[in-house]
């Protein structure tokens, strides 16, 4: 799966966007390698909130000095629509956000197909119910570092008995940089113009920033008007945040079920994901894989599918094709800038000991921030149509080989000549455990939250 | 066939995240949209003239829109008035944005006629659709779960089918 980006060198390019008020976590990679921790909290007090907020502040991490070797670690942080309402932020304002976010991740299930397993009736706790308000990512480079980071955070909320730590997760890398599935990940991103980042081939011509942070003008050369007030939206953004559980016992069951040899294993794993577990890209490697492109940040997405339109290198319904087509709809009318999003990934768990094909109960995934202006061309777009849908790539009603649910047989085809193969019966690989919409506002918002007057107050 | 109480409906009354707020009767994933549009005096007969000798064009672009199963105009009321009326496959609506950045031009030529349409690049687009549309009382699909894209496919493997058994004949 694709996440944030791995960074080997200081930025150099000179940045365009407001990079001082805009959170680090939107524009940057998490560290390499890295660990860190999500909370989640609940503010029964809309004083007590503003009053967290105020000491938080100045933790919070801005894009522009996110990762000074000074820092033991950085602090992002978001808010649901429920969490806006506890601190007390104006009707009109609230009133102003998009009907997804208000309505919250949870409700708009039936569009991204959150159904079966998925359903957020079998979501964990606090995910899908009103008691999610604030959400906060801690990230830093080793465990001493997190501690320090996690030890401010706790004294933000000291002496505020009407602030709750309701949920907390850590994360860290797992060996060589590879998700629960054994593939590596954090290897694209789309490159947001002006953001000052580095620039790889194959990143793609520049997106507009307004795609992706309020304040700027986007794909269509519109400048967000809402939400109001502009000090709120300046700056901000929003994101999905999305509690995955991988499957990898059953994933690499299925492989040796429908593979002849461990090589055919490889192969077919690779074809499901687009890429070799090393992060080489089957279009530009499509029979083995090859590790050094895997690790060569100049060559390892550079490519499009310009030479690949009958998918015989990487099938139409490969994850990284279906999720960034890049090229691939280039004979349709699909604005692909419309539908992107800034991936930012972290795995928590264990990994299964290598050769094990059954599972251990224990809890393994990802946590991705899937991050953009527009939520509902964004991830809901590509969630509903690209993820769970195959019509645009002419295969039907077939799903995301890695990603899908769907609640029949779950097919995956390969184009081949002189006959495409179409394996039958996949398992769900991976399972939703939770998710929910926020808003990751600007420092200045962040201190506009925090100085709300108090008649705006809602008591409990 | 689909009538107004059983067909799934989503309100929408956001303006931030715009769509059509009437989303029409739905059978299987095939949906219908029909819009009563009144048409600038002498509206009717530029319309008449100008898509009559634009079809192809836009028989192009709709071809690549590949969700669109058909759709017509007509002129009504001594050609004030007029009825675009189409079925087209679940997915459409997530696109319309790709359209509109794509093919404004394509868009904007067949309604321009129609009085205070504000071209489909204006965040007006939607109210202005909101305002006309009108959602059927039935709708009838013959093949309520097959896109565009399928049938098109299907008519290509019948035609190699047919190629091969008449090969294999010959």
């Amino acid at each position: 799966m694709e996440a944030a980006t791995t960074p080997t060198t200081m930025t150099k390019a000179i940045p365009t966007l407001e990079v001082s008020d805009i959170q680090a976590t939107v524009l940057r990679p998490r560290p390499s390698p890295y660990r860190g921790e999500y909370l989640i909290v609940r503010v029964d007090d809309a004083l007590q909130g503003r009053e967290m907020l105020r000491r938080v502040i100045p933790h919070v991490a801005p894009a522009d000095n996110w990762w000074a070797p000074t820092l033991p670690g950085w602090l992002a942080i978001a808010f649901t629509f429920q969490g806006l309402k506890a601190l007390g932020v104006p009707k009109a304002s609230l009133d102003s956000f998009p009907q997804e976010f208000r309505e919250g991740m949870a409700a708009r299930a039936s569009i991204l197909n959150d159904i079966g397993n998925n359903a957020p009736s079998n979501w964990e706790y606090p995910f899908g119910t009103t008691d999610m308000h604030v959400a906060l990512a801690v990230y830093a480079k080793d465990e001493q570092s997190l501690e320090t980071v996690l030890e401010r955070a706790r004294l933000s909320r000291q002496d505020l008995p009407k602030i709750s730590v309701i949920y907390r997760l850590k994360f860290s890398e797992l060996p060589g940089g590879r998700n629960p599935f054994g593939f590596k990940d954090g290897l694209h991103n789309p490159h947001v113009e002006g953001s000052g980042e580095d620039v790889h081939p194959g990143y793609g011509p520049a997106i507009k920033a307004g795609e992706f942070v309020m304040g700027y003008p986007d794909e269509l050369g519109e400048t967000a008007t809402s939400p109001e007030p502009e000090v709120l939206r300046r700056n901000g953004t929003f994101l999905a945040f999305r509690k995955f559980h991988t499957r990898v016992a059953a994933f690499r069951k299925y492989l040796r079920e429908q593979a002849s040899s461990p090589e055919e294993e490889e192969l077919i794993a690779a074809k499901m994901v687009g890429r070799w577990r090393s992060g080489a890209p089957l279009v530009l490697a499509p029979t083995s894989d090859d590790p050094s492109l895997g690790a060569d940040l100049d060559r390892n997405n550079a490519f499009n599918y310009e030479d690949d339109m009958k998918g015989l290198k990487c099938p139409f319904s490969a994850h990284i094709r279906r999720v960034s087509p890049r090229d691939a709809l280039r004979n349709e009318i699909v604005a692909v800038n419309l539908h992107q999003f800034l991936r930012r990934g972290t795995n928590y768990g264990q990994p299964l000991p290598e050769g094990e094909l059954e599972e251990d109960d224990a809890e393994r995934g990802g946590v991705f921030l899937l991050i953009g202006a527009h939520l509902k061309q964004q991830f809901e777009f590509v969630q509903s149509q690209w993820v769970t849908n195959g019509d645009f790539i002419n295969q039907g009603t077939e799903q995301d080989p890695m990603i899908g649910n769907s609640q029949v047989d779950r097919t995956f085809t390969i184009p081949k000549l002189p006959i495409r193969r179409r394996l039958h019966g996949l398992p769900q690989f991976v399972d939703v455990r939770g998710g929910e919409y926020c808003f990751m506002p600007g420092i200045r918002a962040l201190k506009w939250l925090a100085s709300l007057a108090t008649e705006n107050t809602v008591t409990k | 066939m689909a009538t107004k109480t059983e067909a799934t409906r989503e309100t929408r009354t956001d303006s931030s995240a715009p769509g059509m707020r009437n989303q029409g009767l739905v059978s299987g994933q095939a949906h219908e949209f029909a819009i009563i549009l009144p048409l600038k005096p002498g509206g009717g007969k530029r319309m008449r003239d100008r898509l009559t000798d634009s079809v192809t064009a836009g028989t192009q672009a709709l071809d690549k829109m590949g969700t669109l199963h058909d759709l017509r105009f007509v002129l009504f009321d001594n050609d004030t008035r007029v009825i675009f009326a189409s079925t087209y496959d679940g997915g459409f609506e997530q696109y319309i944005k790709d359209f509109a950045t794509l093919v404004p031009d394509l868009i904007d030529n067949e309604f321009q006629d129609c009085e205070g349409y504000p071209g489909v690049r204006s965040p007006q687009i939607w109210n202005y659709i909101a305002q006309y549309q009108s959602e059927a009382i039935v709708f009838y699909s013959a093949y309520p779960n097959v896109t565009v894209k399928q049938v098109w496919k299907g008519q290509r493997v019948l035609k190699a089918f047919e190629e091969l058994l008449d090969e294999a004949s010959s």
